[in-house]
């Protein structure tokens, strides 16, 4: 394929007159994707890398206004404050939970929309909403619905007995659980239609062989759905859960990390960390702790992947 | 598909109807809310009666809430029209040549589209700053092509690598120049997925919050998430209002994504995408 290319580029070039274009054709593709590099190094590598730098430094805005060289004082800082791992482990329990949500939601929805019917395809396109609606729009909506005077969901919960007179969302195990629950279903969509194309990608063959071979439905499920879905799960599913554990819009939106921290997951420490401790250095040190802690987490994760 | 009897797939669409309204009630309820009376909603019941726009009228009436409305407007097009000039050459050269590089150029703008804002978040806070940006659309602007200019790239590679090379070269045989055989034959051919791009662009710009939160504090530069958040007073709020504010955000970013859900839905499994 490469080398196919490459020769009818050449014989391109060779039936052209030279200089009819601004570049020539060597310089012509670095010229063209020029502009986007530039882009991601100033948005991506730029920052991750001044990140490193300024987690090595010493500002405190209310000490020590300038930053100077501070080696591992932030890192040392870090490893001594226990709110901030109390956070950490919120951070995964809010993680593996979102991602939990939504595969529980996910999988039944994903095998009753994989029909050919008009409702199915219309569903499988109007199921998007809660992943295209922004988290401001949600926040507030879920902080509408469960709100303790106005909110319809808050005098369901309460007929229920879930929720007393107060909303749900100033009990701080309840809110917890409540946000989780928020954030799965916010997500539930995207991997609803991954789902669905891995779904659709399985071969009947597969299907009419195992019931040749007197394999109920259950059966076919597990030995013939799941296989074919597992890589699918895994990826989309890590891709949500990185997103889950850099999550700051809901918790924030809808408790700003409250009742009592009880909702403070990790994004919402870092960005408390600069901007009311405005100690930017230390957040910059919380965002290389997270960077690591998830590549460590995302290898585990891949090895769940099923290899042919 | 397999056999299937009738009576089982009506079955099952009904459940799919009940499912599907559970699942998008809460969205539903924030449009219902916008369009109620105020008394309605806190003491009217479940099932709306009468209808109003009175909170639109309100919340349009609001100057801040309108400065914020034309400063997301202007982000989101700038932002809209910088991601489609920055990623339809970036789509063409990675679909068209082979140079060194290409691989790494690729993975490095497709790993841009992995990266959430909050992992850069710190360092371009401070970034800004330093430059004396912060408080600036321009800034805002910035860091929003990052939300959909990766992903963007890749969309459009996928359908220029569609097209037959064929078609370019004897545009270019008949005296037609690279950059012409682009924007003569290229770009016509793949207006509709141009189109969904920059729609896309637009459409994640327009909701973004976490970096205008961090950027922005001053009311004339505000975009509409933070006036929306403005509207939210502890005094004398209005659920009505907040749930039209919430509709005018809602609304343009699910009415785009259906038009354009074809040429988007594939190229988001490709590359996942920041929520």
């Amino acid at each position: 394929m490469a080398s196919r290319q490459e020769t009818v580029t050449g014989a391109r070039a060779a039936s052209r007159p030279p200089g009819r274009s601004l570049l020539p054709d060597r310089w012509l593709p670095y010229g063209m994707i020029g502009p986007a590099v530039f882009v991601a190094f100033a948005i991506a590598i730029v920052p991750l890398c001044y990140a490193f730098w300024l987690s090595l430094q010493d500002w405190y805005m209310l000490r020590q206004p300038l930053p100077k060289w501070g080696g591992l004082i932030n890192y040392r800082a870090l490893l001594q404050d226990t709110q901030l791992w109390a956070s950490f482990g919120r951070t995964w329990i809010w993680t593996l939970g979102t991602v939990f949500v939504e595969l529980l939601l996910a999988m039944p929805i994903a095998l009753l929309l994989n029909r050919e019917t008009g409702i199915a395809r219309t569903a499988s396109a109007l199921i998007l909403l809660p992943w295209v609606t922004p988290f401001i729009v949600l926040g507030f909506g879920w902080r509408f619905l469960l709100d303790s005077d106005v909110g319809p969901i808050h005098s369901f919960l309460h007929l229920l007995g879930i929720a007393g007179d107060s909303s749900v969302l100033n009990d701080p195990v309840l809110a917890f659980a409540t946000i989780i629950f928020i954030s799965g279903w916010k997500g539930t969509p995207f991997l609803v239609i991954a789902l669905l194309a891995a779904l659709k990608s399985i071969p009947d063959e597969l299907y009419e062989a195992a019931e040749v071979d007197g394999a109920g439905a259950w059966s076919r499920f597990w030995h013939v759905t799941v296989p074919s879905i597992q890589n699918t799960v895994v990826t989309v599913g890590l891709v949500l859960g990185i997103l889950a554990f850099y999550s700051f819009d809901l918790p924030w939106i809808m408790t700003k990390g409250g009742p009592q921290d009880a909702t403070t997951i990790v994004g919402i420490a870092m960005y408390k960390a600069v901007f009311l401790d405005l100690r930017p250095a230390y957040a910059a040190a919380i965002s290389i702790v997270m960077l690591v802690l998830l590549f460590i987490a995302s290898m585990f994760a891949l090895r769940a992947r099923r290899i042919d | 598909m397999r056999r299937t009897s009738p009576l089982r797939e009506a079955g099952l669409d009904l459940l799919t109807l009940v499912v599907l309204f559970l699942l998008l009630v809460p969205i539903l309820w924030v449009f219902v809310a916008s369009v109620r009376p105020e008394t309605d909603i806190t003491g009217g019941g479940l099932w709306p009666q009468r209808l109003t726009f009175v909170h639109y009228e309100a919340i349009l009436a609001k100057k801040p809430f309108l400065i914020a409305l034309k400063n997301s407007l202007i982000v989101g097009i700038v932002v809209a029209i910088i991601t489609t000039a920055l990623a339809l050459p970036a789509a063409y050269a990675l679909s068209r040549f082979r140079f060194h590089g290409r691989t790494f150029f690729g993975l490095l703008i497709l790993g841009t589209q992995m990266l959430p804002s909050l992992a850069v978040l710190v360092p371009l806070v401070v970034i800004v700053r330093q430059l004396g940006l912060t408080n600036t659309l321009t800034a805002l602007i910035f860091t929003h092509l990052a939300l959909g200019m990766p992903i963007a790239v890749w969309m459009l590679k996928g359908y220029i690598d569609a097209i037959p090379k064929e078609l370019e070269e004897a545009a270019m045989i008949d005296g037609c120049s690279r950059v012409g055989a682009l924007t003569r034959i290229v770009i016509p051919l793949i207006r509709p997925a141009i189109i969904a791009v920059g729609t896309f662009a637009f459409v994640l710009s327009w909701g973004e919050y976490l970096m205008a939160l961090a950027l922005i504090s001053k009311a004339d530069v505000k975009t509409l998430p933070l006036a929306l958040q403005g509207l939210f007073d502890p005094y004398s709020f209005s659920w009505g209002q907040v749930m039209a504010g919430g509709t005018i955000i809602a609304l343009p970013a699910i009415l785009l994504f259906l038009i354009f859900r074809k040429q988007l839905v594939g190229g988001l499994l490709a590359g996942g995408v920041k929520g």
